[in-house]
């Protein structure tokens, strides 16, 4: 049956002969060139017709577990870059966004970087989002010169191995650590803890980082484990019930697995307190996600909740207008877009080009930015962001309440 | 002694999770039974019953609550999962029964990666939570020592053990059971004397699907929660306890869930909860390798 097709396909370019095929590729190249050329006027900056395009990536976690959380990032970006192009982008050309998605998998991020840093179009990335996606991603961003700007990738080693294109506007583990140990011994007054992580970058490293600090203070840390997929705990809290700990800290970026966890919990008859990182303070799937009891569990936040800030109320308007209730980094990651963007103005295009060291040089130099996160951003030498505080909530009804805050470096 | 002292609960917690393990694994078992295949897109059947069940319960709670709204939910989850598990035979194997044996199994990766893709747009990739307080409170139960039995786990392994015996009825006594074991036996033979494979086939998946449908929904209610990834690692759990349990025999599938799910609670008690998944396949390499019939073995169980 699909034989005979081909065979009048041929039949028919046969008999057309040679002009035929011309005048098909004729139209078909005029087709093109009307889909390419029509789309940008179809959007409609303000500056007019726009001169060019410049182009941006976002690497994240955009399908996989962790795709809530990616993708509501992703709507931030697209935000932000929105807003630019409406106040005429970029020296007059457009700005777009390349979208690169890793999964959440550091084999994927190095995919996605190796896409990124072979496309001279692109002229800075925001993400990875996950620690252990910057990790195996950035030799790659670093040979090709290209700026990073990680919205929530809060591994300490990540800027301490020297490499000179890695920014991040999220506080480190190890800024968390301390306020979180400290919280725990010193206004919960606990002394033995119990430790859960997912044996990924960010879960493994902040429960290091924690654990070192507790110990410090002279606590007792247990430390299990489980696996990012699971979503029976039945095992690992048997254990839990056995120990009889006075906290569980739990270090996990998902807040959707904490709150089945906190479910399972309280149907395992365990009554102990619960806190975790920055990464489960996310009203929807944890606190709505756990019918209740996530009630009284205690997060610690690299930086104000945007939705507390004054200067974000516009934003946290349209976005939450546009795509429904927001995730822990959608903040963070409009924020490191428009610091990125205004860099790239800063760099400036010339001959229709944008000088990638020149970006780079002009995210380093950002100083005291006023943005929607309620501090002014600044970056040290290795990239790490300057101002802000560790806060403390606590679940309270439907909404996170602050109980304490830590100023960052204030050990 | 610590790790002794959890034995008890952690069986509790492998029977319950076993006897779900082995409603989805039975789904596996009959259709390589019929087919000679496997049926990769069963755990996302699973999921898609799942969430079936969750919308359900989303419009039934402002009428009902308790152990009423079980049976609706359950109802539910399982044509969900029937109408996807049987269109799926239909449209991605049934054109393939001719083709070699690599055709259909890519078919139903395509059939897994596509259910799973469509879930997650259409979820925006968010966990449904599942309130089970709405049907038996999580935390009622007996405590028996320093173990706690919830009436959740209960109900999950009644409803596995009830369905077990009332596919068993099917399969040894209905028309449509023979029919199946005489397809399993040698499908032209079974052509020859009256039987339509291609209704047997079919009956296999409504079967399976329905089962894993109520998998679906007892998993949301024990985790308090689904995604539109569940079905991959439940699938291969499904897949390894059928394996274990004699691959084509129906009680072999839910003596192998079982099994699994125990193994898999005493492992984690003594070694870290990350090996769970370690223990799990370890068991399906040493199962193929030293006795690939299964527990109850091929020849002596009937396949179907």
């Amino acid at each position: 049956m699909r034989r005979t097709v081909a065979v009048r396909q041929v039949a028919a370019v046969n008999r057309f002969g040679v002009t035929g095929l011309a005048v098909a590729v004729l139209v078909l190249a005029l087709v093109a060139t009307a889909c390419t050329g029509g789309a940008p006027s179809g959007q409609g900056g303000a500056g007019g017709e726009p001169k060019g395009v410049i182009r941006i990536g976002a690497a994240g976690p955009y399908t996989g577990d962790l795709s809530k959380i990616g993708l509501d990032s992703l709507n931030a970006i697209r935000m932000a870059v929105e807003e630019a192009n409406q106040a005429g982008g970029v020296d007059g050309y457009r700005i777009e966004v390349e979208v690169g998605d890793d999964a959440g998998d550091a084999a994927q991020a190095t995919l996605v970087a190796q896409k990124f840093a072979a496309d001279p179009t692109i002229v800075g990335v925001i993400g990875p989002m996950n620690s252990n996606c910057v990790n195996a991603a950035l030799p790659i961003y670093e040979k090709a010169g290209l700026v990073i700007i990680s919205q929530s990738a809060t591994n300490p080693a990540l800027t301490e191995q020297g490499y000179r294109v890695m920014f991040r506007v999220c506080p480190r583990d190890d800024a968390q650590g301390p306020a979180a140990a400290r919280f725990i011994v010193e206004e919960l007054k606990a002394r033995k803890v119990y430790m859960i992580d997912d044996k990924g970058t960010y879960g493994q490293g902040l429960a290091d980082q924690v654990e070192i600090a507790l110990k410090e203070l002279g606590a007792t840390v247990t430390r299990g484990q489980i696996a990012p997929t699971d979503r029976d705990f039945s095992a690992i809290l048997t254990r839990v019930r056995q120990e009889a700990p006075d906290l569980v800290y739990l270090a996990l970026p998902n807040p959707a697995q904490a709150a089945a966890l906190l479910i399972q919990a309280r149907s395992m008859k365990i009554q102990t307190k619960f806190m975790g990182g920055d990464g489960l303070k996310e009203k929807d799937q944890l606190i709505a996600g756990s019918q209740g009891a996530a009630e009284g569990f205690y997060v610690t936040a690299i930086g104000r909740d945007v939705r507390e800030v004054p200067e974000a109320a516009g934003f946290v308007k349209a976005f939450e207008a546009k795509h429904g209730a927001m995730s822990i980094f959608s903040g963070q990651s409009y924020e490191a877009t428009n610091i990125l963007i205004a860099a790239l103005r800063k760099a400036g295009v010339k001959d229709g080009k944008v000088d990638r060291a020149a970006v780079r040089d002009a995210v380093a130099a950002t100083s005291g930015y006023r943005g929607i996160l309620g501090f002014p951003v600044s970056f040290d030498s290795k990239g790490d962001v300057l101002g802000g505080s560790i806060y403390v909530l606590q679940v309270k009804g439907p909404d996170f309440v602050e109980v304490k805050a830590y100023p960052i470096g204030g050990k | 002694m610590s790790f002794f002292a959890q034995v008890p609960q952690q069986i509790v917690n492998g029977i319950s999770l076993g006897s779900v393990y082995g409603l989805i694994a039975i789904g596996y078992s009959m259709v390589y039974g019929t087919l000679g295949m496997l049926n990769f897109a069963h755990g996302e059947v699973f999921m898609v019953g799942a969430f079936g069940g969750w919308l359900a319960m989303g419009l039934l709670l402002p009428f009902l609550s308790g152990p009423t709204l079980l049976l609706p939910v359950t109802v539910a989850a399982s044509l969900t999962a029937a109408v996807v598990g049987v269109a799926t035979e239909r449209f991605a194997y049934r054109p393939l029964r001719r083709a070699p044996r690599l055709a259909p199994l890519i078919a139903a990766l395509g059939v897994s990666m596509f259910l799973q893709n469509a879930v997650m747009l259409a979820t925006g990739g968010r966990a449904k939570t599942y309130l089970t307080s709405a049907i038996v409170s999580p935390d009622a139960g007996v405590m028996l020592g320093g173990t706690f039995i919830s009436f959740l786990r209960l109900m999950v392994v009644a409803v596995a053990a009830l369905l077990m015996l009332v596919l068993d009825y099917l399969v040894r006594h209905t028309y449509t059971g023979k029919a199946m074991r005489a397809v399993a036996e040698d499908p032209e033979a079974a052509a020859w004397t009256g039987v339509s494979v291609n209704r047997v086939v079919a009956a296999a998946f409504l079967l399976g699907s329905l089962l894993a449908g109520v998998g679906g929904v007892m998993v949301g209610l024990l985790y308090s929660q689904v995604d539109f990834y569940m079905g991959f690692s439940a699938g291969m759990k499904a897949f390894t306890a059928c394996v274990l349990g004699g691959i084509g025999n129906l009680p072999g599938a839910m003596v192998g869930g079982v099994v699994l799910g125990l193994l898999e609670s005493l492992g984690v008690a003594f070694v870290s909860p990350v090996y769970r998944d370690v223990i799990a396949f370890s068991l399906l390499i040493l199962t193929l390798v030293l006795r690939p019939q299964g527990i109850l073995g091929r020849a002596r169980g009937q396949r179907a």
